[in-house]
């Protein structure tokens, strides 16, 4: 490992980015889903430096109970303060207070890197609103409700209610809005809905661009699943849509590659060939301009199955391309990331497929804050 | 070699199901039915452990006699076409129409060099004055594709049905990843190979195939083991009517400049690039060199290059996105624009040197217009990366006589979504595609309603940033066709087909409609099927006056 280590410095030379570390994590018997998604988010550097503020800013306030967020935090200094540039570190305090949290990470099983995101971006969030919730209001401690109720938040008109805007949602929020078009009467009913990450499915030998533009595309719910128009009072056809209303900081895509298949009653590894492209736009936003999205992380699932495999992510930092597989850390040509597109054939060697995508906004005015 | 047509088809039919199943073997444009004729691939014996490494990319080359020095040939004019690749005369737009025999020996006019373009005129004047056939491979037709899988080059018979290459060659230090082949050469060495070490190789075409080994027979070596630059080959092409020059394109950005006739023997040393990010073409300090320049374009890899068919303009696209296009005498850079997204991955002139289009990692098919110097239409339709573009010269337009108002296009691009898409791209004087997308939402465009950009020439040497959504015309496919299993890779027009290449090494021939029905060896019916009265149309004319 230290040898790999020092590999990695000698392939970086004297362009080893400035006050970078980069350090494996060590896999405590299947945590590599944990693993893969940690490194990526320790990439994502605008989550990490808000992440690092808020714990330095708010360390001191006395209330020193540990929770995934001062956890998470931990190891980010941690590994931030690493004399080495490069080495390895055990997130052992992290990886036990997610089991403590949460039942489903408790066993040794292989588990879903999505949820774990999914489920870590929610705790940070639930974490910060509790703590919001108690500065402001030290009496009430719901922490879903108290913007409905509480004059807070600086919104002296109090026109709209606006949920606590944490770090985490400034970073990963987007809001999407779900059009509902009666076609008896034509009313449009609009629903908007906040999302960390998008989930695509995915059809062999597309791109994440066609997928994209399924998830956006125009849907029509008839026979046994119409709508219930509100203003016809009655179910009825309707076309529905899905648009991205506002675009998130950090496009966060989960490719559906574990899905259920009915006739053999479990989950099946769909191993598509979908290629990513290194930069994006969306442009089935409701927004004027096209925003366009730079490839910054991938997390790989390794294996032919959805119980069993391996987590590994390949993550862009300072223009370098690097494979974190937990403890080994290496240098890779950014054309490789092109091997984990997946396979046109069904029974194919190569098993190795991107999992989550990780995209940051290049627009300009994005949020610096 | 003269098969029976139905023969050939029942086989092809056959063998295409049982290797790719769910796929069709035709499909139907307004002009008829192209119909799957054989397909062309490499010997079983090849593992698969080669795949995935390199990428299959094929060339058509056609290898004819010299006409004797007192048989007339059409000046040296600025058309003389090139690389295997796009080396096909717009005979339609020169107003000469396809196998124009007598014009092409006779006539003496530019255009009159559309014999590079229709092969089998092309062999027919050489046979006259042929003297040796040494090569029992040759069949008098001589075309051939050449194509990459692994580490191999193989050479197949365009006009046999044999499935399997007649020739291979192995590289024992790198794979062959990119292929140019000179229709136009003046002495024996027309084919270049360049390799993923950065390794390029010229050799003659007839050589190889006359030689019955693996390896590459007196072949020039350039760049050897990567001693001017180690990046790999991403593309190679003749000059046109450059006397033997060549360039090629490597994955670090740079494009070098070589002479075929010129020993390389001298200091190949450049000056550093001081700036990565700015255009810059160096020349080597000693007279003896070969390369003879560098042309620095872009940070990373030029993806591919085109020249136009004057030789007077290159294009090349990139990973970072642009289409560069560069006066190649003046070595300027003189417009050029960025994809939607992501990276460029292929490009083509269209015979005029009027468009250019370029597929790419955005999944659109981009026409960029060199006189307007902008993206002029936009083509929907793939549902994966644009790996493959070309103009289908061949193809000649509909009710075209009298209404000469607007000009057609048609061209053809294939994708990693493995599907072949054809479209039509209708332009008025003014430079308006009439075609568009029925996706909902875009505003149409006339020409009084365009916002000052779009009428905005920029000036020479200026890259035009990434449009936005709304700006650009959309085109939508006439037909949209799954061809193979695979990811494409590319695309060839010919007379009488349309060549699918994917990345794993398979090659499709489609012909076209009214041909498949009436092939034969005889040059004398490729000219009548070339030409508007199709036997297809005319079975139908026919059958329609029987019934009266």
């Amino acid at each position: 490992m230290g040898a790999a280590g020092s590999k990695l410095e000698k392939a970086l030379g004297d362009q080893f980015p400035e006050g970078e570390r980069y350090f494996g994590l060590e896999n405590f018997g299947n945590t590599c889903y944990c693993n893969s998604v940690l490194q990526a988010l320790y990439f994502c550097v605008p989550f990490r430096e808000q992440l690092l503020d808020y714990y330095s800013n708010n360390k001191n306030l006395g209330d020193a109970e540990e929770n995934l967020l001062t956890c998470l935090a931990d190891l980010f200094t941690q590994i931030r303060a690493q004399k080495k540039k490069t080495g390895v570190i055990a997130p052992k305090r992290f990886v036990q207070r997610l089991k403590k949290q949460n039942e489903l990470f408790r066993s040794y099983m292989h588990q879903d890197a999505h949820e774990f995101l999914n489920f870590l971006l929610n705790e940070l969030v639930d974490i910060l609103e509790k703590e919001e919730a108690a500065k402001s209001d030290p009496e009430s401690s719901s922490p879903s409700e108290k913007t409905a109720n509480g004059p807070t938040n600086g919104l002296a008109n109090g026109v709209r209610k606006e949920p606590l805007v944490t770090w985490v949602h400034k970073n990963f929020q987007g809001i999407l809005t779900n059009e509902t078009r009666c076609l008896r009467c034509e009313t449009v009913t609009a629903r908007d809905e906040t999302f960390f990450d998008l989930s695509l499915d995915i059809e062999q030998n597309s791109s994440i661009t066609s997928c994209l533009k399924n998830f956006s595309s125009t849907e029509t719910l008839n026979a046994e699943d119409k709508f219930f128009c509100d203003k016809c009072c009655s179910l009825q056809e309707a076309q529905k849509r899905m648009k991205i209303k506002k675009s998130p900081h950090t496009l966060v895509i989960h490719l559906k590659r574990f899905k259920y298949i009915e006739q053999l009653g479990r989950y099946k590894k769909l191993s598509y060939r979908v290629v990513f492209p290194l930069e994006l736009k969306l442009s089935n936003t409701a927004e004027d301009a096209d925003i366009e999205y730079s490839l910054f992380a991938v997390v790989v699932h390794v294996g032919s199955g959805p119980n069993h495999g391996h987590y590994v992510s390949l993550v862009k930092s300072h223009n370098h391309w690097l494979f974190f597989d937990d403890e080994n850390v290496e240098m890779i040509d950014e054309s490789a990331v092109q091997t984990f597109f997946g396979s046109a054939q069904e029974y194919s060697s190569n098993t190795d497929h991107g999992y989550i995508l990780f995209y940051e906004s290049l627009g300009a005015g994005s949020n610096k804050s | 070699m003269i098969n029976t047509a139905n023969g050939m088809i029942s086989q092809s039919s056959s063998s295409a199901n049982a290797q790719s199943p769910g796929l069709k073997t035709y499909f139907k444009t307004p002009e008829g039915r192209y119909k799957l004729h054989y397909e062309k691939t490499y010997p079983s014996g090849l593992l698969h452990y080669a795949h995935g490494k390199t990428v299959t990319q094929a060339t058509l080359a056609h290898l004819k006699e010299k006409p004797a020095p007192s048989t007339p040939t059409a000046p040296p004019s600025s058309f003389s076409a090139s690389s295997g690749v796009v080396r096909s005369a717009a005979a339609k737009l020169l107003g000469t129409g396809n196998g124009s025999r007598t014009l092409g020996f006779g006539g003496g006019n530019g255009g009159s060099k559309s014999i590079s373009g229709s092969s089998r005129i092309g062999s027919l004047g050489a046979s006259s004055s042929s003297t040796s056939m040494t090569n029992t491979n040759f069949d008098g037709k001589g075309t051939y594709i050449i194509f990459n899988v692994g580490d191999a080059i193989f050479i197949s018979d365009l006009n046999s049905q044999d499935k399997d290459p007649i020739k291979s060659i192995h590289f024992s230090n790198s794979n062959p990843v990119c292929h140019a082949f000179d229709q136009d050469a003046k002495d024996g060495h027309d084919l270049l190979i360049g390799l993923n070490s950065g390794d390029v190789y010229s050799v003659s075409l007839r050589q190889q195939l006359q030689d019955v080994g693996k390896k590459l027979v007196g072949a020039h070596h350039y760049n050897k083991d990567g001693s001017v630059n180690n990046s790999r080959c991403t593309s190679v092409a003749w000059v046109p009517g450059g006397e033997g020059a060549f360039v090629v394109g490597h994955a670090d950005g740079n494009l070098y400049v070589y002479e075929k006739s010129k020993d390389g023997a001298g200091d190949s040393s450049f000056p550093v690039i001081k700036d990565q990010t700015q255009f810059s073409v160096a020349h080597p300090r000693y007279s003896k060199s070969n390369p003879i320049a560098r042309w620095h374009i872009c940070q990373g890899s030029i993806n591919s290059i085109a020249f136009s068919t004057d030789g007077a303009y290159l294009a090349t696209v990139g990973r970072d996105g642009y289409l560069r296009v560069f006066d190649y005498s003046k070595e300027q850079l003189i417009c050029g624009g960025k994809s939607y997204y992501g990276a460029l991955l292929c490009c083509a002139w269209s015979m005029d040197g009027k468009y250019i289009l370029t597929g790419g990692e955005d999944d659109l098919v981009q026409v960029w217009s060199m006189e307007d110097r902008k993206v002029v239409a936009w083509g929907e339709g793939h549902n994966s990366w644009v790996s493959g573009v070309a103009f289908d010269s061949y193809w000649s337009q509909p009710n075209s006589d009298g209404t000469a108002e607007t000009v057609m296009y048609r061209f053809g691009s294939v994708g990693q979504d493995t599907r072949l898409l054809l479209w039509d791209l209708e332009m008025d004087e003014i430079v308006v595609p009439l075609r568009r997308g029925p996706l909902g939402g875009s505003p149409t465009f006339s020409t009084g309603s365009q916002s000052a950009h779009w009428d905005n020439v920029c000036p020479v040497g200026t890259l035009q940033p990434a449009p936005s959504m709304r700006d650009v015309p959309k085109l939508s496919p006439l037909v949209a066709h799954r061809v193979h299993t695979e990811p494409l890779s590319g695309l060839i027009f010919t007379q009488e087909s349309v060549l699918t290449v994917c990345r794993e090494g398979h090659i499709k021939i489609w012909m076209r409609p009214g041909v498949a029905e009436s092939q034969s060896s005889s040059s004398e019916t490729v000219l009548s099927t070339s030409s508007k009265d199709k036997p297809l149309l005319s079975s139908k004319v026919v059958t329609s006056s029987y019934r009266q």
